[in-house]
């Protein structure tokens, strides 16, 4: 028991020691500003006045309080970041599934996947909005984009590293092609599927952002450049900047424990002589 | 080749007929993998095909599979093609790995031929459980394989290859990555269990003894091209038991496949 | 009972099992696809599609002529774009590089640190722009150079995370035994790094570099969003379409287009070269 606990203090230990590490270079940073600038929290105000700011229950716009204000637009592009990121997931998944199962969507379909990778989706943001016409329409189908081509690709890697013997074991029970998808091919690509979850998540959630600071709608970006333009408060803008990096490092931990749900195998350490219970 | 006059009389289950395979390699020559494979197989019996690597034996039972069709020459299993056979799902494979599913338990890695082939849910526990319990792994059955080792595995995969009760039961080495000692229990309990269950098996292995010990009649195959070299009969009294291996008999049998073969050292 | 003889293979089932044939149409089938859709584009087809105009998407010969025509700016805007992303890959490289040396140096507090590091790739470059923007408003009196400080900033950061993270899989991720073997030689912890970690590694850069040299352009074309100077591709994809010129955005995004998909063959290219003796275990 006490073993145990010594171990995951042992794990936590360093996190917690870089944790302050950060936290004092940023305030002795914060200093250093303090002494040269008249408003040092444009540039980098000191944490606890961070902190001070998300308790403030004073109004700053519109009859909400700084920290409401944040969580009330977050909401807003958060769920439309997640409805992109849901169907850019269901769509690179059904192209990679079509892309497994005739060899001439493959081929032809494969070389514009990777050049989807290559091009600077985000920087196009503009123009999909004004194609589209609606930013909501936009937000989804630019979160869908940048989610579309790692569950794609992360999909396609799942299928192609079934080893043969799979196939052949299969083989002998004579087993229709449908058997053979669902039973081997798509089990086999769900870990993949989850590496390219994790790295889509947090994307999904930058595109929503971006889309946001481009035309004036309720959510984050643009009460970002709202507060950026000292419309209102500055704290809001720093609010705004550790609220959406929590949530994008919260998002790819989600996608991270959501697998250990889907997947109770891969938690279990490979211990021969215990028998462990799941 | 010993004399099969007392065989005469038994039932003939696979019938190899003049088979050869002829591969295209990388470099678009032809490699001939087997020629003029000749070979009756009789209902019931347990024969191993033995030989060094590339001397064809995975190949040869690659086609009983019907995983590979050979290039000339037939395979009849009863009156019927592999095909027919495989498509009746009336085959078994256990194959050198385990080939087991990480996401599935042990008990629904042995349903899984069960589900494939439409069983019911509860004929399929019902079955995996009794097989299950023929390897004596019914105290695993809601683990994960990666909890097993790797001779728990082959046993897993073994129960799963004898769930859909096939007429035939393929073996490719199966117990070649495995240490000795888990070898020779996995030996007695394959004994035990084809007593048991009187289905006819094709072993393929690379190990004299393994193959002695085993089988009814081992067929030596020699490389390059893979050819039948010849057949010994393996007239030990069964059950046998590990002690067996030391006897004069069983070493001068080893002694007479080494003997046969002719491509080398074996 | 019947000889088998060795099944016909029917006309087509030749051709379509034919290696040349099969080598040949993973070229030749995307590029007829690729064809056919600028042929779809230039009819209009794909307007109807999408539901939108020849005014919101243009023409392709209308696009490429506005770019010969404003070759010379196009350029310029390319060059400040491309130096913000070389400049800042190169620069967190190093840096993201020099960071997994370390903590693979020193095991047990580096693996913390990385995570931290590496929590950084989650962050919304949206978050990190204007931050950095703030940071750098009193490097200098230009204000082109303040904006290309802060947006390299921002490219380095985020290069730092990718690369950082997965040098250290490089350095640390070695064939069993390796280790092992370098201690019976009596390899002191500078000599294992320099012989064994750091050539280790090379792939796993690129394995890095794959992700990081797009994500490079994407950052430098949205760090100039939130940049004091309008200078830059993706300054210039925002201006243009704010005031309406979708032609001219357009050509800027073909442009954007093209810097992404230059710099990721160069890297092939240059993958190609470096790894090329190296046997794939």
């Amino acid at each position: 028991m006490m073993n145990r606990i010594w171990g995951k203090t042992r794990t936590i230990l360093p996190l917690l020691l870089w944790i302050l590490l950060f936290v004092a270079v940023w305030e002795v940073g914060a200093l250093l500003v303090e002494a040269s600038k008249r408003t040092p929290e444009n540039v980098l105000p000191h944490i606890y006045q961070i902190i001070e700011a998300a308790l403030n229950p004073k109004k700053v716009s519109s009859g909400e309080s700084a920290s409401q204000l944040v969580l009330s637009s977050a909401g807003l592009t958060l769920g439309r970041a997640a409805l992109g990121f849901l169907v850019g997931t269901i769509c690179g998944f059904v192209l990679a599934l079509i892309m497994k199962i005739s060899k001439i969507v493959e081929k032809v379909i494969f070389p514009y996947l990777m050049i989807i990778q290559m091009i600077p989706i985000l920087g196009m943001a503009p123009i999909i909005l004004s194609i589209t016409g609606d930013i909501n329409t936009s937000r989804i189908v630019i979160a869908a984009i940048l989610t579309f081509y790692p569950v794609a690709t992360g999909t396609l890697a799942g299928f192609n590293s079934v080893e043969k013997s799979k196939y052949d074991l299969m083989h002998i029970y004579a087993a229709r092609k449908i058997d053979l998808y669902t039973k081997v091919l798509i089990p086999t690509a769900i870990p993949y599927i989850f590496t390219g979850l994790k790295i889509a998540a947090p994307m999904a959630i930058t595109a929503s952002i971006l889309v946001d600071t481009l035309q004036g709608d309720k959510g984050l970006g643009t009460l970002l450049s709202q507060s950026l333009k000292h419309a209102m408060s500055i704290y809001v803008f720093w609010l705004i900047v550790f609220f959406s990096a929590f949530v994008g490092i919260l998002s790819s931990k989600l996608m991270g424990n959501l697998e250990r749900i889907v997947l109770p195998h891969k938690r279990i350490r490979v211990s021969r002589a215990k028998e462990e219970s799941i | 080749m010993m004399n099969t006059m007392v065989r005469e009389t038994r039932e003939v289950e696979i019938n190899i007929k003049d088979v050869g395979m002829t591969f295209r390699d990388n470099r678009g020559n032809d490699v001939e993998a087997l020629t003029g494979i000749n070979l009756n197989i009789y209902k019931g019996e347990f024969i191993s095909l033995l030989g060094p690597s590339g001397c064809g034996k995975t190949t040869l039972l690659r086609m009983v599979a019907d995983l590979l069709e050979p290039t000339t020459g037939s395979i009849h299993i009863g009156e019927r093609l592999p095909r027919e056979v495989r498509l009746d799902k009336k085959l078994g494979i256990v194959f050198q790995s385990p080939v087991l599913f990480d996401w599935r338990t042990v008990q629904k890695n042995v349903e899984l031929p069960l589900e494939v082939m439409k069983f019911s849910k509860s004929e399929r526990r019902e079955i995996a459980s009794s097989m299950l319990e023929m390897v004596g792994l019914t105290r695993f059955s809601e683990h994960y394989p990666n909890q097993l080792s790797g001779g728990m595995q082959q046993r897993v995969n073994i129960a799963r290859a004898l769930a859909v009760r096939p007429e035939l039961l393929l073996m490719d080495e199966p117990f070649s990555a495995l240490d000795e000692f888990t070898k020779e229990k996995l030996h007695e309990d394959l004994m035990q269990i084809w007593a048991k269950t009187n289905k006819t098996v094709i072993f393929v292995t690379h190990n004299i003894q393994e193959a002695v010990f085993l089988s009814d009649r081992v067929c030596v195959l020699s490389p390059h091209p893979g050819r039948l070299s010849g057949i010994v009969e393996v007239d030990l009294p069964r059950p046998r038991e590990i002690a067996v291996k030391s006897s004069a008999r069983f070493n001068e049998l080893v002694l007479k496949v080494r003997n046969t073969f002719d491509g080398g050292s074996l | 009972m019947t000889d088998k003889r060795v099944r016909e293979k029917t006309l087509i089932q030749k051709i379509a099992e034919n290696k040349r044939v099969q080598s040949a149409s993973t070229f030749v089938l995307p590029v007829l696809f690729g064809i056919l859709l600028f042929i779809l584009w230039e009819a209009g087809a794909l307007h109807v599609l999408l539901n939108t105009d020849t005014f919101t998407l243009p023409l392709p010969d209308r696009i490429f002529t506005i770019m010969s025509d404003n070759r010379d700016k196009i350029l310029s805007n390319v060059g400040a774009t491309i130096a913000v992303a070389l400049i800042g890959l190169l620069a967190g490289s190093i840096i993201g590089y020099g960071i997994a040396v370390f903590a693979a140096l020193f095991k047990t507090w580096g693996a913390a640190g990385l995570s931290i590091v590496a929590a950084f790739n989650a962050v919304p470059i949206v978050a990190l722009a204007p931050v950095m923007t703030n940071l750098s408003k009193d490097i200098s009196d230009d204000a082109n150079t303040r904006s290309m400080v802060a947006k390299i900033l921002v490219v380095t950061i985020v290069t730092i995370a990718n690369m950082s993270f997965n040098a250290f899989r490089g350095l640390t991720e070695l064939k069993p035994f390796a280790e092992d073997l370098m201690s019976s030689y009596a390899a002191n912890r500078g000599v294992t790094l320099w012989k064994l970690r750091v050539p280790n590694s090379i792939p796993y850069i690129f394995i890095a570099l794959r992700v990081a040299v797009p994500s490079s352009v994407i950052s430098a074309l949205v760090s100039e969003y939130f940049a004091e100077y309008i200078i830059g591709v993706g300054r210039q994809i925002r201006e243009n379409i704010v005031l309406a010129q979708y032609s001219s955005a357009w050509a800027y995004i073909v442009t954007a287009c093209l810097i992404g998909i230059t710099m990721y063959v160069i890297l092939m290219l240059i993958e190609g070269i470096v790894l090329k003796r190296r046997v794939n275990a």
